[in-house]
This record gives C-alpha cells, sequence and structure tokens, in this order.
C-alpha cells in the first residue's frame, strides 16, 4: 500500500495543475453544505440568544423585524422614532425599566449608539480600559471597534456627516473617548457608545456656540426685541471640552426628542404581561417580544437554507460526476502506463490500488481543505455573515 | 535455458497464430530474434516471459514451466525472473530517473525495496553514464539517455533473462551500437541470458544465436 500510496502522490504531484483543480472543486463541493449548515446554525443560535437576553422592545407601529434589527444588531433600517416622554411613560408605570435606544448615526463606518448607562450594565458589557460614560460627548468603545480603529481612552472619534453635500446639514461632533469595553462577541463589540443626550447633539438637536454677549460685534446679524440674532461669522463648536461645555444647550422641549425605540425590562413576568397589555390597542407604538420575530427570522433562513442545500447538492452531483469523468479519461490516457505495468509484472489489483490511492489523496485532502476552511469562515464569517443576514432582512 | 517444444497460440480476438515446433537457447547465450514485422516476434517474447499462454506446448523459461503457472504466479515469476526493454521504452514522465529505475520495486511485494536496492540501482545508473541525471525526468532527457534508463530499469531486479523489443530502433547508429555494448556488458557482468527482437541485420554479427521468427508458422488470417 505504502508503494500505491507513494506512486499516487508522485503522478498527482507531477500533474498539480489538474490535481489543485480537482481537489478545489471537491473542497466546494465537500465543504459548501457543511459551511451552510455550520454558519446557519451558529447565526440562528447568536441571534436568538442577543433577542432572548431582550425581554420586551417598545418602537412606533411598523416592521417589527426592522425594529429588532437596528435596536439589537445596529444596522439603520430608517425605523420611524419614538420620543423621550415614551421612555419616561414607561418609568412612570413602575413596571418597568426604560432604556432609550438612538440609532441611526455612525462614526467611521461603526454605529454610534445613544443610550443610557442602564444599557451597559443591562447587557453586561464591561469596561476593559478608561472609565465608563459621564459627561456629554463622551463616548466608550465596544472591543471589535476599539481594536479596529486602534483608538484608547484619550483619543477622539468623529461622527459622520449623514449628508455629505448638505453645507447647511449638521457638522460631525468629535466625540472623547473615555473607554472600551471587554469583548462580548456580539454586536455591541462594533458600537460607539454615548449618552442619548450626546447623540441629539451629534444629530443637531442640541448644539454650543460662542456666547453672543461677549461676541465680537460682527458676529452680530441684528438685535430684536432684546434677542440677538447671530450672522454666519458665529463660531459653532463641534466638540465638547470642559471650556465650552456649559454652552451647549437644547431647543424646545427634551421631552419630544427622538428615541429610536425603547428596551423595556419588567421588573418580572406579571409586570411584562401587563406592560405588554397597555400597549395592545396602542395605535402608533408597538411593544414586541424580541424573540419572536427572531424566531419567524430564524424560520426564513431555514427555509432559504434548505433551498440553497438542494442547488448545492445539485452543483455538488454535477461536481462528482465530472470528477468521475475526468479520473477515468485520465486512466485512459494513462493506458500505456498500464500496459506497461501488466508486462512488468504488476497485478490489475495493484494498478487499482494505485489509481485508488490517487482518489483517497485527493478526496482526503479534499476534506481537510472543507475543514479547515470551514473552520475558518466559522470562526471569522460569523459577524460578516449576521449582518449580511441582517442588512438583506 | 529458454525451451519452446511445439507451442500453439493464438490470440482470443483471432488475427494471429504462432507454432514454435522447437526452440532452444541456453543460460547466458546473446540471441537476437529477427523476422519481418507481423512474423510474431513479440508474441514470441510474450510466451517466454509468461504475458501470453500458449494453448499447447510447453515453454520453459529460467527453468520454469510458465506455462503451467497461474497468472498470478506468472507475473511473480516474470517481475523477479526478466527484465524488460521496451521499444519506446516506456519510462514514467512522473518519477525522476531514479525512480523510474526503481520502479519494478514499487509494483510487486515480492520484491522488497532497500538500501541494498538503492545502491544496485546507482551503481548500474554509474555504469551506465547516467548517474548525473538521477534527479532528472525523462522528458529532460535524450534518446540515448533514456534508452539507458530503460535498460538500468530492467538490469535492477538482476533477472536470470534480459527481453528486449527493439530497443535500438529509434537510435542513430553511434548510439545503437554504443546501447549494444552497455546491454552485452551487463548481460556478461551478470551471466544473464539476452534475447533481443532486432531489424537491423547489422548488428546480427554481434549475437551468438539468432532466432529467425518467420521459420516459424506465424500466420496473419
Amino acid at each position: 500500500m505504502k508503494d500505491s500510496a507513494y506512486l499516487a502522490w508522485r503522478y498527482l504531484r507531477h500533474h498539480r495543475t489538474k490535481t489543485l483543480l480537482l481537489v478545489l472543486s471537491l473542497s466546494v463541493f465537500l465543504g459548501l453544505p457543511l459551511v451552510m449548515r455550520g454558519m446557519s446554525a451558529i447565526i440562528q443560535e447568536s441571534l436568538m440568544a442577543r433577542a432572548e437576553n431582550t425581554p420586551l422592545l417598545l418602537g412606533k407601529k411598523g416592521s417589527s423585524l426592522d425594529l429588532v434589527v437596528e435596536t439589537l444588531y445596529f444596522q439603520p433600517k430608517g425605523i420611524e422614532a419614538l420620543t423621550a416622554a415614551d421612555a419616561s411613560e414607561i418609568d412612570k408605570t413602575g413596571l418597568a425599566r426604560a432604556i432609550p435606544m438612538r440609532t441611526g448615526l455612525m462614526a467611521r463606518q461603526f454605529p454610534v449608539v445613544g443610550t443610557s448607562l442602564d444599557y451597559l450594565s443591562f447587557r453586561g458589557l464591561e469596561t476593559a480600559q478608561g472609565r465608563t460614560l459621564a459627561t456629554l460627548g463622551d463616548c466608550v468603545l465596544g472591543a471589535e471597534a476599539a481594536a479596529t480603529l486602534g483608538l484608547k481612552p484619550g483619543d477622539s472619534i468623529l461622527t459622520s456627516p449623514s449628508t455629505l453635500f448638505d453645507l447647511a446639514g449638521v457638522y460631525p461632533l468629535r466625540l472623547h473617548v473615555v473607554g472600551t469595553l471587554e469583548p462580548s462577541y456580539g454586536p455591541d463589540d462594533r458600537a460607539v457608545f454615548v449618552d442619548v443626550k450626546t447623540a441629539w447633539v451629534a444629530e443637531g438637536l442640541g448644539h454650543g456656540h460662542q456666547n453672543l454677549a461677549t461676541a465680537t460685534a460682527d458676529v452680530l446679524f441684528k438685535s430684536q426685541d432684546g434677542t440677538a440674532i447671530a450672522n454666519a461669522k458665529l463660531v459653532q463648536y463641534n466638540e465638547i471640552t470642559d471650556e465650552n461645555a456649559d454652552s451647549f444647550h437644547f431647543h424646545g422641549d427634551p421631552s419630544s426628542y427622538p428615541v429610536s425605540s425603547i428596551i423595556v425590562v419588567p421588573r418580572d413576568d406579571k409586570a411584562g404581561v401587563l406592560g405588554r397589555g397597555r400597549f395592545v390597542d396602542d395605535a402608533a407604538r408597538q411593544l414586541l417580544r424580541p424573540a419572536q420575530v427572531v424566531e419567524g427570522l430564524n424560520e426564513q433562513i431555514f427555509r432559504f437554507e434548505r433551498v440553497l442545500q438542494i442547488i448545492v447538492w445539485t452543483v455538488g452531483l454535477a461536481t462528482a460526476l465530472m470528477f468521475v469523468l475526468v479520473m477515468v479519461l485520465s486512466w485512459r490516457l494513462r493506458a500505456d502506463e498500464l500496459r506497461t505495468m501488466t508486462r512488468l509484472g504488476c497485478s490489475r489489483w495493484k494498478a487499482v490500488q494505485i489509481m485508488t490511492a490517487e482518489v483517497f489523496l485527493m478526496v482526503g485532502t479534499s476534506v481537510a481543505l472543507a475543514a479547515f476552511f470551514g473552520f475558518v469562515i466559522a470562526y471569522y464569517g460569523e459577524t460578516w455573515l449576521q449582518n449580511l443576514v441582517l442588512q438583506g432582512s | 535455458m529458454i525451451e519452446l517444444r511445439d507451442v500453439r497460440f493464438e490470440y482470443s480476438q483471432g488475427g494471429f497464430s504462432l507454432r514454435v515446433p522447437e526452440l532452444r537457447i541456453a543460460d547466458g547465450t546473446k540471441a537476437a530474434a529477427i523476422g519481418p514485422s507481423g512474423s510474431g516476434k513479440t508474441t514470441l517474447l510474450n510466451l517466454i516471459s509468461g504475458i501470453e499462454r500458449p494453448e499447447t506446448g510447453q515453454v520453459e523459461t529460467a527453468g520454469v514451466r510458465v506455462d503451467t503457472l497461474s497468472p498470478a504466479a506468472r507475473r511473480s515469476f516474470r517481475i523477479t525472473n526478466i527484465g524488460f526493454v521496451f521499444q519506446d521504452f516506456l519510462l514514467l514522465e512522473y518519477l525522476d530517473v531514479l525512480q523510474n529505475i526503481l520502479y519494478p520495486y514499487r509494483l510487486h511485494h515480492d520484491l522488497l525495496l532497500d538500501a541494498k536496492v538503492r545502491d544496485r540501482a546507482q551503481r548500474l545508473a554509474a555504469e551506465l553514464g547516467i548517474d548525473q541525471l538521477l534527479k532528472r525526468r525523462p522528458d529532460e532527457l535524450s534518446q540515448g539517455e533514456r534508452q539507458r534508463v530503460a535498460i538500468a530499469r530492467a538490469l535492477v531486479t538482476a533477472p536470470k533473462l534480459l527481453l528486449a523489443d527493439e530497443p535500438t530502433g529509434n537510435l542513430d547508429p553511434a548510439t545503437k551500437q554504443h546501447a549494444l555494448d552497455l546491454l552485452f556488458a551487463q548481460c556478461e557482468a551478470l551471466s544473464m541470458t539476452l534475447l533481443m527482437v532486432t531489424h537491423d541485420h547489422g548488428l546480427l554479427e554481434r549475437f551468438e544465436e539468432v532466432v529467425d521468427v518467420s521459420a516459424f508458422e506465424g500466420r496473419q488470417p
């Protein structure tokens, strides 16, 4: 057997292009169904785990899936916003704790999540470096965001403008990195957490500028009924510092400010049921159980996966037939070699052994490659595929 | 000793038959087999080596009645007792020269590939002047070099009988003579019997015995 394996190995090595193509085709054929099944299971499990850890979610009426995807996985879906008053309403019932979530902003490709300190403790997110959120303009980075951007406490990061070419739009806000979080192996790792008020400032709902009372005359456009109106020369701050923090303010009623959704953490099961009852007939808002929504999404993934499996197996069958065809043609081309073997005194069984060893070497290598790439994809591709599923949902 | 008596052979699909009333070649003899194309020279070699089995008659090669052996026993006999040199050499393109020489040892469990065999292969290569080419592949060699590799492969098992089927057919006259010198020298050194098919009558005087296959009853339908 050793000699057969040796001859098979030398033959395959000599025809390395043909061997490589066959091995790669077989690897894809063998690996794809495994990877698909594995990935699908991992994604379904990780989506469900996060959803199950979020008892209730309040949002505007509309797509429940979009609401869950934007709030839990920070994939922007453009959901309609609630107001800060809705969060206060939940708190006032005494049945549950409300955690406001303001999503939709980005900072260098990472989602900026405006929330309260409660969110970090609710998710069990521990600080790895620095401290947690304390003042306006602070941000705390998820582990992956910090590692990818190479940021640490003391650094800063600019929010991304939502409309690049709108000169009248909101300027990016420079956020101060005050801490980084331990990895949680979920969407929180990719997030830039800020206080919800900081999110409002970044959106332009609150702002800071030069004090008009002490500003030079050339910034004053006009003064009317005791109200000073500045011209474009007035310096607008795009960073909240100790020196200018006092100048930041909000206009209008803060309770009307937007929150994308509210995570509702009931005091107990009964409070949860009561809370849900309150919103059953609400025309504008919905209170839902994320696990139920994700279950529906998982069913869709499962159905899609089954269709994909049928396609993959069909392509796989074609690949296997092609492999057999190539091997048969190759043995025909080697008729001279087989004749030489027989004339020298080699048995047919030995010839079959050599051919079988070639097939085994190729199939074995393909299985190993498929397993290796399956592992690599499962290990590194989970977040990527999860984002892909959620973006396409 | 090669001895054929009252041998009659016909290919199963018909087409060609050969009758050999009697043929004897003594041990250590260097014999040539001649005859026009289609007269049965290759068939004769096949009968002697046990690749083909006669319908009737006796074939004795190196003291063994090969016509009475089972197919497996004939294969075992062939690989351990007979060396072959083919006209087109039939070297394997995916093996280097050394591995081509050692090839018979990869094909049968009766032959054990050990350090002694490797030494013998290298010594043979040196004697045939191809020891500098051991790591090359057949497609990197000249015709003459390829032929010497084929001879080394035939001799590496130290066979009792060397069967050569027109091994000089594709060579130029100078290389042809040199190849024959090498073959004869090796046969003498190993006390081997040589039976070589050739069309080249200019070479015949160098052989101790000439077998004219056309004298047998080779017949095309």
